[in-house]
């Protein structure tokens, strides 16, 4: 397991601060954050390139904060590569091999043979991070870092890429955190995310946890939730004994005009109201369904992003987006003025 | 449309080209007045004249020991420099760049001062059987001196070029720091520390001031030119003079031709 304990160090004028969390041996991490957050930072950490300050670095129960890169069994591969440039691919993917047969393997499965008689210097962007993937991946390593990977291959690439590596890590029982700032390929790949902002871990979980319940509003609004509403929380008191479970509250949230009913571990008080588009249905009429929240309004916006369609609604001056299929869409003929009903079920309100 | 890119106005562009022009003419003029005109002599003289010859040869052998002395000394402290943050890190940089700064028999007095047989280190050396002053050891030292500097900033610039993360992708793959040093950082690094290495030795090949003080016998080239001029006149100076500025020419063709070479690579 690796386990970062209150870790602090400082890069140049950066620095990370109090940075914990634990990822379980063999689980796949994603570290999420905006650019300047710290995640290649973070990473260089584990490799033991950037040193320590204060807090532990626990890897598989040990600390191992003094212990030297080479030592560490890790690979890592940034985002730029970091081929070096003296040495052709081939000489590249052996410097740190483990063996003949695993450096092979690697090759063989991220396609890189073709490369193999290339000089480095006459590598793409997309070429080079897939050399540079072979060369880390070749030592075999038990805890891989990967710094934005896959960010310079095409999208056919990208997704063999993504498998094949996914496969590996599968297969060889490798501990992986990855810094991506792709949300689609965090939940695509991760049994962790890690949610990393001004040098400090915002928050850490499952992704769908951290994309259905974020700790902050912030936290919401940069895993790009739509509907995030301020307002006040209060006891429902009225709420049916059925739609509560253990250690659960139901809560009535104000904001504005509206009242959005939510059953959770919540407290009363000032807060956000956090609720995914892909939890907001809508309906030409009042047709019943089991959800708690259901408003009136009109279409406002339709916007279509291929399969997916996001359509916002005004509901009493507030807008609520929900994401559709572009089919449903297509087949309730939303369109600019149009009345609907938006409904969203009590337990897909997270008040933060 | 595409806007075209601004350049200077044409005027101005003549006038810088005037000025840069008549600067490249002042400091080429006389090399090349000087290889004219005593080249063909100079050559000439290094079949007929023992103590030219002689000259030549120690002024290679001194310039040559001083760097490498030089290279093994300050490439560690050059590579310091350049990756490592520590406090007195900006003294130590201006300290090695004193010997740059003071005028160079000044600097051949300093070394007196201190190599000399009246001074401790002189007087031990002196005592095991080590002449310093007055011999090969003190043209080194005195070449050293003046050159090393050079050598520091060129080999410090050469590793500030080389990424860190090489080295750190190179612990990574399990390489022990001086394996990263010598297998990744070195060879990144090379041609910038050979460059130095070029400059540190023709500076050492052209130094006068420092030298004639520390050991006026067995002459050097730049000391034998100035006992030529002083004793004989410009034109017994003027063949030995030419033979010098040849023999500096040489590293600037070499490193000339590197940097060719490394053009055509890339």
């Amino acid at each position: 397991m690796i386990h970062l304990d209150r870790v602090s160090a400082t890069k140049g004028r950066f620095r990370l601060a109090e940075v914990s969390f634990a990822l379980e041996v063999g689980a796949y991490g994603v570290v999420i954050g905006p650019a300047g957050s710290g995640k290649t930072t973070l990473l260089e950490v584990l490799a033991g390139l950037v040193p320590v300050q204060g807090g532990r670095v626990l890897l598989d129960g040990v600390e191992r904060r003094w212990m030297p890169p080479e030592s560490r069994d890790i690979g890592l591969v940034y985002q730029q590569a970091y081929l070096f440039p003296h040495l052709s691919v081939a000489q590249n993917v052996a410097y740190g091999a483990r063996d003949i047969a695993t450096q092979q393997e690697v090759i063989e499965r991220l396609g890189v043979t073709p490369l193999l008689a290339r000089d480095v210097a006459g590598l793409s962007g997309g070429e080079r991070q897939l050399v540079a993937l072979a060369r880390a991946l070749a030592r075999r390593p038990r805890l891989l870092l990967l710094d934005e990977p896959f960010s310079a291959l095409d999208p056919r690439r990208r997704g063999l890429v993504r498998r094949e590596v996914r496969d590996l890590h599968r297969a060889w029982g490798l501990t992986t955190l990855q810094v991506t700032h792709d949300f689609a390929e965090a939940g695509l790949l991760g049994d962790q995310a890690i949610l990393l902002d001004a040098g400090q871990v915002l928050q850490s979980g499952p992704p769908a946890e951290v994309f259905r319940k974020p700790a902050s509003p912030y936290v919401a609004e940069f895993l790009g939730a739509e509907n995030v509403f301020a307002g006040t929380a209060r006891p429902w008191t009225a709420a049916p004994d059925d739609a509560i479970g253990e250690r659960q509250q139901a809560m009535a949230f104000e904001t504005g005009t509206l009242t959005f009913y939510a059953v959770g571990d919540f407290a009363a008080g000032a807060g956000h109201a956090v609720i995914r588009a892909e939890e907001v249905t809508v309906a030409r009429d009042q047709t019943y369904d089991s959800a708690r929240n259901r408003f009136s309004g009109r279409v406002v916006e339709v916007a279509t992003l291929g399969a997916l369609t996001r359509v916002t609604v005004d509901v009493r001056d507030t807008p609520i987006v929900a994401a559709v299929s572009t089919q449903s869409a297509r087949d309730l003929a939303l369109a600019p003025g149009l009345a609907v009903v938006v409904s969203f079920k009590a337990m897909a309100v997270h008040l933060c | 449309m595409m806007r075209a890119p601004r350049t200077f106005p044409p005027l101005l562009s003549v006038i810088a080209g005037l000025v840069a022009s008549l600067l490249l003419v002042f400091l080429a003029a006389p090399i090349i007045e000087l290889v004219g005109a005593g080249g063909g002599e100079g050559l000439r003289r290094l079949g007929s004249d023992a103590e030219l010859r002689g000259a030549l040869a120690l002024t290679a052998f001194c310039a040559t020991a001083a760097t490498v002395i030089g290279v093994l000394c300050a490439t560690p402290l050059a590579y310091l420099l350049a990756r490592r943050e520590f406090p007195g890190r900006a003294v130590l940089s201006a300290v090695l760049d004193l010997p740059l700064l003071i005028p160079h028999p000044v600097a051949g007095i300093a070394l007196l001062l201190v190599l000399g047989r009246e001074s401790a280190l002189g007087g031990a050396a002196l005592a095991a059987g080590i002449r310093i002053v007055g011999t090969p050891l003190g043209i080194i030292a005195a070449m050293l001196f003046v050159s090393a500097p050079l050598f520091v900033s060129g080999a410090r610039e050469a590793f500030a070029r080389v990424d860190p993360r090489f080295e750190g992708v190179a612990r990574t793959l399990g390489d022990t720091p001086w394996r990263a040093f010598h297998r990744v950082t070195l060879p990144l690094a090379g041609r910038g520390l050979l460059a130095a290495a070029v400059v540190m030795w023709a500076r050492a090949v052209s130094e006068f001031g420092a030298i004639v003080i520390l050991t006026y016998n067995p002459k050097v080239v730049s000391v034998l030119s100035y006992d030529r001029f002083t004793s004989y006149g410009l034109r017994e100076a003027l063949p030995v003079a030419a033979a010098l500025a040849l023999l500096a020419l040489v590293p600037l063709t070499v490193l000339r031709a590197l940097r060719v070479d490394r053009r055509e690579e890339m």
